[in-house]
């Protein structure tokens, strides 16, 4: 008989109720000669049926869905804690022995069980100082037997409170923590089992599996954040109590974010509001002095070794529940404000330049010179000297654009999963970069070659002023500094203002001729400025956030606040301003389709060449000694 | 001749014009199409980003469906939703079910979409409601078996029956369970034959993989594919593994097999809906309600003309004699046929049936006297 407890994994009985436990033992007995029906886990046999999951009804009375399905496989792999206990070690015995079941009697998750440890010694178990601790929490008996849920009770009457939270516990796959034990099997087990089964009879795996598990959080981030929403989501309760949707706003922070994207290490509800080292149902509110997340306790809290040590008293003035729309006249909510205006007063206007070109070409209007303008940009082309000329980008200037151009996707691609975390492909494309953490550093360096690379080409324009301010014009005078910066290739100028107004005008067909420009149209020296601006602020607020516990040193938590929204919405106006209109002009423009040579070659396309920079071409061509009237 | 020779040259003229005229058109059209079509992409994109700056600065967040997209209640609903649809549960690593439930259900029962019964959209797929005592063992069935084995007319004994693929409808072979614990009783363990092990090796993985992908939630099958490719057929690893083998398969006799138990037409094809009644569904759907009482008898009549009047009792296939199901012929290892017809069970049935409560211990006791 013994050989064959083992063979079924009985080798340490775990829990049972003491004055049950003979008759628990005969009836096991019986049922190890019934081998086919009945499993080691399930003592009582109630699998036999409950393991059908067609095993319910619909009641018609309370139109309700009643499922009388278990999971068997929760017992046979010892799926959780409770894999050990026999139904009948919750449910009332008398009532469920008898087919079909009596009304059961709800489940008194406080009830005393006696377990056996490893030592085969019994020893008393109860639930009960959880909930002594929930009695003296914000989370008390009777705030929970009051709640009023949108649409009704979510429990039956005498069902436990317990249920709010806890479900069937299941141990957490400890891959996380020990990567090694995704190899780790029943037949890993068999090792330890010739002695374990045997001469200290414990089942290792179910002790492996415990202890692994609660290396971590019971639950991952994300699962932690639907437990709280079950009430703190729920408008009724909300209102019952005067409370904001606590998990919609903690989802707009960093750390709901990383939740939704499948991070687990993140910070969940339970990581600031339990103090540490304190029973997770011990849940203050924030006005108790002894709370976690009382003003006196709540930098600590955030500065937990697991979380952000070293930190400054001041990172606990960084909101972890910031929703800016309710948060309306806050210093936040006016610069999200602010951002949103810019974005409106920048990329509104160029976009509307860009419409209003597309509608030219469904309207087929031409430019009328383009044909003479286009014959004298192939002539110029033709010469050797000329091709030269009309190359608007050189090699480093490429070199510098794809670099720019890699490094922006990638922050990108990293980015915008963070910001919009709750959309299916935000999802997608953190796991294409292998998680968020990798992701983040992705983005991290990233953004570190993008400055770099910025930094350099500052300092090569500083250079480039330097070397045209110090150098004496024909009739001997040095230009003024002002005059020498205006005179720089791609600073936008009076005249550039005056040309973009005459393009809109040409445009709206309030004026019958199309500007013309020069080497740099300013459309193209708007966008570059726009990186200048982008990189500059992007740069700064990413550096502070990256090294949130370094910055909470200088600067306070709301400046870490404000650091978030500025990154987030201009990353937000550059991401549109690229994907939207750069892309139009380099890609999908009619005049450079399918791509901008400019990209590659540095070369323009002569349609482009005539009709944007036909004054480049005019002054080549009139340094070349080639006239319109030539061609 | 010359009026002929004229009309030709003037109709190829004419045919060349319209062709050329034609390809102008075309060279004309494409840029502006293009336009057209970009302009409204672009259109699109700038209003979706405009919507979404203002609603960030002005829309109070709500919970993501994420977090919250979890069934509540048990309600009846849930049965025809995928699990899928569940936002919630899909995100979560260990999904939750409605707080009243507390245990775990790794997946719904999946609607079956070729039984026209609920399909349809008249019956529930659990669709047994009334007998207090015996309609959630009812429904326990509904995930093998199709309505129509129990409740539809037929003078057949035992019956005739199929399964169906519950991804085509069609009639297939016994789901690889059963063939699987088959094929591990018909074992030779003596066997030693290097390529019959090998024949056998492959079979049973290919067997346990089928098995695995038919059933719901069934990891530990995909892993004892792994061990299975590790070992060597014969050694004694490989026996070890046979045993841990012929002890698990046995547990997932739970109803889910891939496919169900039909009746079967003459042709093989299993029967999954009464014929040619779509339309008087239809209008027993838009108008059931508002009918006289006897019109929607008259029309329940033409919707179900396969129908028995009164459905088997349990033991009439619960039997280990003359069960109406042909258990056997239908693939069931000999080992679950005995499951099946168990005196114990017939006896629990039997006592259910009648009316009385039937208590487990006497479940127990009858089978370690045996």
């Amino acid at each position: 008989m013994r050989n064959g407890l083992v063979a079924y994994g009985f080798r340490n009985m775990a829990s049972r109720r003491i004055r049950e436990r003979l008759a628990g033992r005969l009836i096991c007995v019986a049922i190890l000669a019934c081998a086919g029906f009945v499993y080691a886990d399930d003592p009582d046999n109630c699998l036999m049926c409950h393991q059908y999951r067609g095993l319910g009804r619909v009641d018609r009375e309370s139109d309700e869905f009643k499922l009388y399905f278990v999971d068997p496989e929760y017992g046979h792999h010892a799926k959780g804690p409770h894999a050990r206990l026999a139904c009948t070690d919750c449910h009332t015995a008398s009532e469920v022995s008898v087919v079909p079941h009596q009304p059961t009697t709800p489940v008194n998750c406080t009830q005393t069980c006696h377990l056996s440890d490893p030592g085969g010694l019994e020893r008393i178990f109860s639930h009960e100082s959880a909930a002594r601790s929930l009695d003296d929490s914000a989370h008390s008996s009777k705030v929970l037997n009051d709640l009023n849920f949108t649409g009704g009770p979510l429990l039956h009457d005498g069902q436990s409170n317990c249920l709010y939270c806890h479900d069937e516990p299941m141990f957490r796959d400890p891959i996380a923590v020990i990567p090694g034990m995704s190899h780790v099997n029943n037949r890993t087990f068999d090792r330890c089992d010739s002695c374990h089964s045997q001469t200290v009879p414990i089942d290792i795996r179910y002790y492996v599996n415990h202890i692994a598990s609660r290396l971590q959080p019971a639950r991952p981030s994300l699962d932690m954040a639907q437990v709280c929403a079950v009430c703190h989501s729920d408008p009724l309760i909300n209102e019952q109590h005067d409370m904001s949707d606590a998990v919609a706003s903690f989802v707009r922070s960093f750390h709901g974010k990383a939740a939704l994207l499948g991070d687990n290490s993140t910070a969940d509800c339970l990581s600031c509001h339990v103090m540490p080292g304190e029973n997770a149902h011990l849940m203050l509110g924030p006005e108790n002095p002894n709370s976690s997340v009382n003003v006196a306790h709540v930098a600590d809290s955030c500065r937990s070794v697991q979380c952000h040590p070293g930190a400054d008293l001041q990172i606990a003035s960084t909101a972890v529940h910031l929703d800016i729309p309710t948060a309306g006249g806050s210093a936040e909510f006016l610069l999200a404000a602010f951002f949103i205006i810019a974005t409106l007063l920048t990329f509104g206007p160029a976009a509307l330049l860009v419409l209003l070109d597309l509608v030219q070409i469904i309207i087929g209007r031409g430019h009328h010179d383009a044909d003479e303008e286009k014959a004298l940009a192939r002539r110029v082309l033709a010469t050797p000297e000329g091709r030269r000329r009309l190359t608007r980008f050189t090699v480093k200037q490429r070199i510098e654009h794809w670099l720019l151009a890699i490094s922006f996707t990638l922050l990108v691609l990293t980015g915008f999963p963070m910001k919009f975390a709750d959309r299916d492909w935000a999802s997608a494309l953190i796991n294409m970069f292998g998680g968020l953490s990798l992701a983040r550093h992705i983005h991290h360096w990233s953004g570190v070659v993008l400055i770099v690379g910025f930094a350099q080409h500052v300092v090569v324009v500083l250079l480039d002023f330097w070397r045209k301010w110090r150098t004496p014009r024909a009739d001997g005078t040095r230009p003024g500094a002002w005059q020498t910066w205006n005179d720089m290739p791609m600073w936008i100028t009076v005249e550039d203002a005056k040309k973009t107004l005459h393009l809109l005008l040409y445009l709206l067909f309030l004026k019958k001729d199309r500007p013309t420009f020069g080497r740099f149209s300013p459309t193209e020296k708007f966008e570059y400025l726009g990186v200048f601006w982008g990189t500059v602020l992007l740069g700064i607020t990413g550096i502070l956030l990256w090294g949130m516990q370094l910055s909470s040193q200088f600067f306070s938590g709301r400046a870490l606040n404000l650091a978030t929204i500025a990154h987030t919405y201009e990353a937000f106006l550059a991401v549109i301003h690229v994907g939207i209109l750069h892309i139009y002009n380099v890609v999908f423009a009619p005049k450079v389709f399918p791509l901008s040579r400019a990209t590659l070659s540095g070369e323009t396309p002569v349609d482009k060449l005539a009709e944007e920079h036909s004054e480049l071409v005019d002054e080549v061509a009139s340094e070349l000694g080639i006239t319109k009237a030539a061609t | 001749m010359t009026k002929s020779k004229f009309s030709i040259h003037s109709l190829v003229d004419l045919v060349w014009r319209g062709l050329r005229g034609t390809a102008r058109m075309i060279r004309v059209a494409i840029p502006r199409l293009y336009g057209l079509a970009l302009l409204l992409f672009i259109c699109w994109l700038t209003f979706l980003s405009i919507r979404y700056l203002v609603r960030s600065l002005l829309v109070p967040t709500q919970t993501p469906e994420q977090i919250v997209g979890i069934p509540r209640r048990m309600e009846p609903e849930l049965l025809a939703t995928e699990r899928a649809d569940w936002k919630a549960i899909t995100a979560a690593e260990t999904p939750r079910v409605p707080p009243a439930h507390y245990h775990r259900v790794d997946s719904w029962i999946e609607p079956d979409r070729f039984n026209d019964c609920s399909r349809s959209g008249c019956h529930g797929p659990l669709p047994h409601s009334k007998n207090k005592a015996v309609r959630a063992f009812l429904n326990m069935h509904a995930t093998s078996i199709h309505c129509g084995v129990c409740h539809m007319a037929t003078d057949d004994h035992p019956l005739k029956m199929t399964w169906y693929d519950l991804d085509t409808g069609a009639a297939q072979a016994p789901p690889a369970i059963l063939r699987l614990c088959q094929r591990l009783t018909e074992i030779n363990r003596e066997d030693t034959e290097a390529s019959a092990l090998k024949e056998q090796h492959r079979e049973l993985v290919a067997l346990i993989q089928r098995t695995s992908k038919d059933l719901p939630n069934a990891s530990a099958l995909e892993q004892l594919v792994e061990h299975f490719e590790a070992v060597r057929p014969g050694s004694k690893a490989y026996q070890r593994l046979l045993d841990e083998t012929q002890t698990i398969i046995p547990r997932y006799f739970r109803g889910e097999y891939g496919a169900k138990l039909a009746l079967k037409a003459e042709d093989g094809v299993p029967i999954l809906a009464h014929p040619d009644t779509s339309d008087d569904v239809a209008k027993f759907l838009a108008q059931g309600d508002d009918l006289a009482p006897e019109q929607r008898d008259q029309l329940l009549e033409k919707i179900h003309p396969l129908r028995r009047d009164s459905a088997y009792r349990c033991t009439e296939c619960h039997s280990a004699d003359a069960s109406l199901v042909p258990l056997s012929q239908l693939g069931y290892p000999t080992a679950r046929i005995d499951a099946l017809s168990d005196p114990i069970v017939f006896e629990m049935i039997e006592n259910i049936d009648a009316g009385r409560p039937f208590e487990m211990p006497q479940f127990i006791t009858p089978k370690s006297d045996n």
